[in-house]
């Protein structure tokens, strides 16, 4: 269990770790789309370059962007002993 | 105190079982197959690939019966992250994902993505702000947590009553999607269809609730998942030799770029505001596939993804998963799940789509209106497809299409069996479903709840609040099915209204309730009411044209005066009370009991009879 005095500074961290996870993630989300048209006349694996990464690459983006915060934040978790009791 | 280890809770045999059901379906499939290559009548195969698969979901549903409040609202929160994970994928898609936004991209192409898109960020949001934190409240519905979290018994019953709006939208939209899948497998007329599935649907999932719910929704995951596969594989060995719809589409794509080109088919720019979405029944095609921005502008674009990530993220039918988790931990990494499970059915969509394009392209447009292929010709005779005017030969402008019709249309297109069809309509029909009774779940939970008991101080006998559950879950029904029938709107758009509402309701409320400290009952309060209102009068002046801003993005003026209403109102009234802020700080720490379970057992011990 966690000690009171731990609180503030797991929060701090979960904060942290919140931007940390969602800033990146929304600037990409918003701003790749954006480029698409300019990017189509490159092309990697067959795919237009701009369809390529606002589709399969927000996609996977989005999929590393949960698997970090899962991952950090378990991390921070068991740093400040406020995971759960197994 | 946790006192059972988390991880023994959940059943090992899981994978056991569902593979058996994969095992039984593949095995009906095949069964049609050389049914149809017997000759058997057309009748007896539809109706094998209709009945079939809703008598396996309908049978794992009533074998999962609940007697317990906890199995019956959080199937006893001990469904594992993969399969949670599953079940929040197959939800949010639903059949606005796999016949509609299929269609979309068929027709726009490119644009549609904005969608797509907002579907993986809304579980990028959920996860990172909402999910764990609700798992550890541990609340049965929405307007519940927001009752017991802020301590006001007033703001239960008004979430309750506003989160009416989306859910109800959001199950006339399935209903819709389900009958129509329903009525393109049996072929009989929508308003048969409708009270049909929902029967089947309502049967399925009274007797367990949520426990009921998460298994049989599972099972219609793994069918839709397995249709959608079959099709999509199939036609990308065909035109690329490789069997990975979701990578080998590029070299497709590139030469239907080329086609597309040489066949003169248009580009536009779309005003930055325009969202032109193709709307039900027969459309022509809008554009090339690969130019962005034509259809839907570029400020519209980024509105539309951010609206339907917060609004799949506060979605109360998805949020009512969360709950049935295990634990915290487990709770983040089913979103983990369900964005690696969403993002691969949304690869294989735009795949369906350029396929059923590039075979379109090269075979009916140009060509002279009398030698149309044989496909076509059925498409046209189903009334999926139609050619207007009557020039001697077929231009691009003049094809008009079904949009939901566009998943099964490509078997038809790449000449398979029509067991295959049935297939492609089957796995539809599953996610439609799977969509559908989560919602009817969550919407039957909040009126039996947060209505019925809603100004109950103390929580009611288990048996009464299952039996109120059960009986709101009929009421539902019936109101679904007569909203499917008499809902003259398009489907999509109700999905996109109910994800406008549920965004700007409820999002900025639920996200503030977590990260503010200072938020008060007060604050979520107006909060709630001002995002609904807000919503509401943009999305009729949208609709009727007095603004320049579309209906379906009207929570762009609802969501930040949602917020700045929660924000002012909270800041004017008093500080919230110290056992409030003492539950918030428990809420955001991973250790330690499940608040409500916490809360119940206590209560349980008040009023336990003395000897």
């Amino acid at each position: 269990m966690i000690d009171w005095s731990e609180r503030k500074a797991y929060w701090r961290n979960t904060k942290v770790q919140m931007l940390a996870s969602l800033l990146p993630f929304l600037l990409a989300l918003i701003l790749l789309p954006l480029y698409a048209d300019a990017l189509n006349d490159k092309r990697i694996l067959g795919i237009p370059l701009g369809y390529f990464l606002a589709c399969h690459g927000l996609i996977v983006i989005a999929f590393v962007t949960i698997a970090m915060f899962v991952n950090r934040q378990d991390a921070i978790d068991h740093w400040h002993g406020a995971h759960e009791d197994i | 105190m946790a006192v059972t280890a988390r991880t023994r809770l959940v059943n090992p045999r899981l994978g056991t079982y569902f593979g058996i059901f994969a095992a039984v379906f593949v095995a009906l499939v095949l069964m049609a197959l050389m049914f149809e290559q017997l000759g058997t009548p057309d009748f007896t195969i539809r109706l094998l690939m209709f009945a079939g698969p809703i008598a396996l979901y309908g049978a794992i549903g009533v074998f999962c019966a609940a007697k317990e409040t906890g199995d019956y609202f959080v199937c006893g929160r001990r469904v594992p992250a993969f399969f949670n994970g599953l079940n929040l994928a197959i939800s949010a898609l639903g059949g606005a994902g796999f016949l509609a936004l299929t269609g979309v991209f068929f027709s726009i192409g490119f644009d549609a993505l904005c969608l797509a898109l907002g579907v993986c960020a809304g579980f990028v949001f959920m996860g990172v702000l909402l999910a764990p934190f609700l798992r550890k409240f541990g609340a049965y519905t929405i307007p519940s947590y927001l009752g017991r979290r802020f301590e006001s018994r007033t703001l239960r019953v008004v979430a309750a009553a506003s989160l009416a709006v989306p859910l109800l939208l959001l199950l006339a939209a399935e209903a819709r999607f389900a009958a129509y899948a329903a009525s393109g497998l049996t072929g009989q007329p929508e308003f048969l269809t409708a009270p049909l599935v929902l029967a089947c649907v309502t049967a399925t999932i009274i007797v367990g609730g949520m426990r009921s719910l998460t298994w049989s929704s599972a099972a219609k995951a793994i069918a839709a998942l397995l249709a959608l596969a079959v099709c999509a594989t199939i036609v990308a060995l065909m035109m690329s030799n490789l069997p990975l719809p979701q990578m080998t589409h590029g070299n497709v794509l590139r030469m239907l770029n080329r086609t597309e080109g040489s066949r003169g088919v248009p580009t536009f720019i779309a005003a930055y505001l325009a969202f032109d979405f193709p709307t039900e029944g027969l459309e022509p095609l809008a554009k090339r596939f690969l130019q962005a921005f034509g259809s839907v502008g570029t400020f519209a674009f980024v509105l539309m993804t951010l609206i339907a990530g917060a609004g799949i993220a506060s979605s109360p039918s998805l949020l009512a998963r969360i709950g049935s988790t295990p634990g915290v931990y487990e709770a983040r990494k089913s979103l983990g799940w369900a964005v690696l499970i969403a993002g691969i059915v949304l690869l294989t969509l735009p795949a369906v789509a350029v396929f059923l394009r590039s075979l379109l392209l090269d075979q009916v447009i140009g060509q002279p209106t009398d030698r149309l292929p044989d496909w076509f010709i059925a498409l046209q005779d189903a009334g999926i497809a139609s050619v207007a005017g009557n020039a001697p030969t077929v231009g691009f402008s003049a094809v008009r299409f079904d949009r939901d019709a566009t998943l099964f249309a490509l078997p038809v297109a790449a000449g398979f069996p029509q067991v295959l069809v049935y297939l492609a309509l089957a796995g539809a029909l599953a996610a439609a479903l799977a969509a559908l009774a989560a919602a009817l779940s969550a919407t039957a939970a909040i009126l039996s709840e947060d209505v019925v008991y809603g100004m109950h101080p103390e929580a009611a006998p288990e048996g009464a609040r299952i039996g109120a559950a059960r009986a709101g879950l009929l009421s539902t029904a019936f109101v679904a099915a007569w909203l499917a029938i008499a809902s003259p709107a398009d489907p999509l758009r109700l999905f996109l209204w109910s994800l406008n509402f549920s965004a700007a309701a409820i999002f900025p409320v639920l996200v503030l309730s977590i990260w503010w400290k200072r938020i008060n009952a007060w604050g979520a309060m107006a909060g709630i009411l001002t995002g609904l209102l807000v919503t509401a009068f943009a999305m009729l002046m949208g609709e009727s044209g007095a603004w320049a801003l579309p209906g379906v993005l009207a929570a762009t003026v609802g969501l930040p005066a949602g917020l700045a209403v929660t924000m002012t109102a909270s800041l004017m009234t008093p500080v919230p009370g110290p056992s409030v802020l003492l539950r918030v700080h428990e809420m955001r720490i991973p250790g330690g009991e499940t608040l409500y379970d916490r809360e119940l057992r206590l209560q349980r011990l008040k009023t336990r009879p003395t000897p």
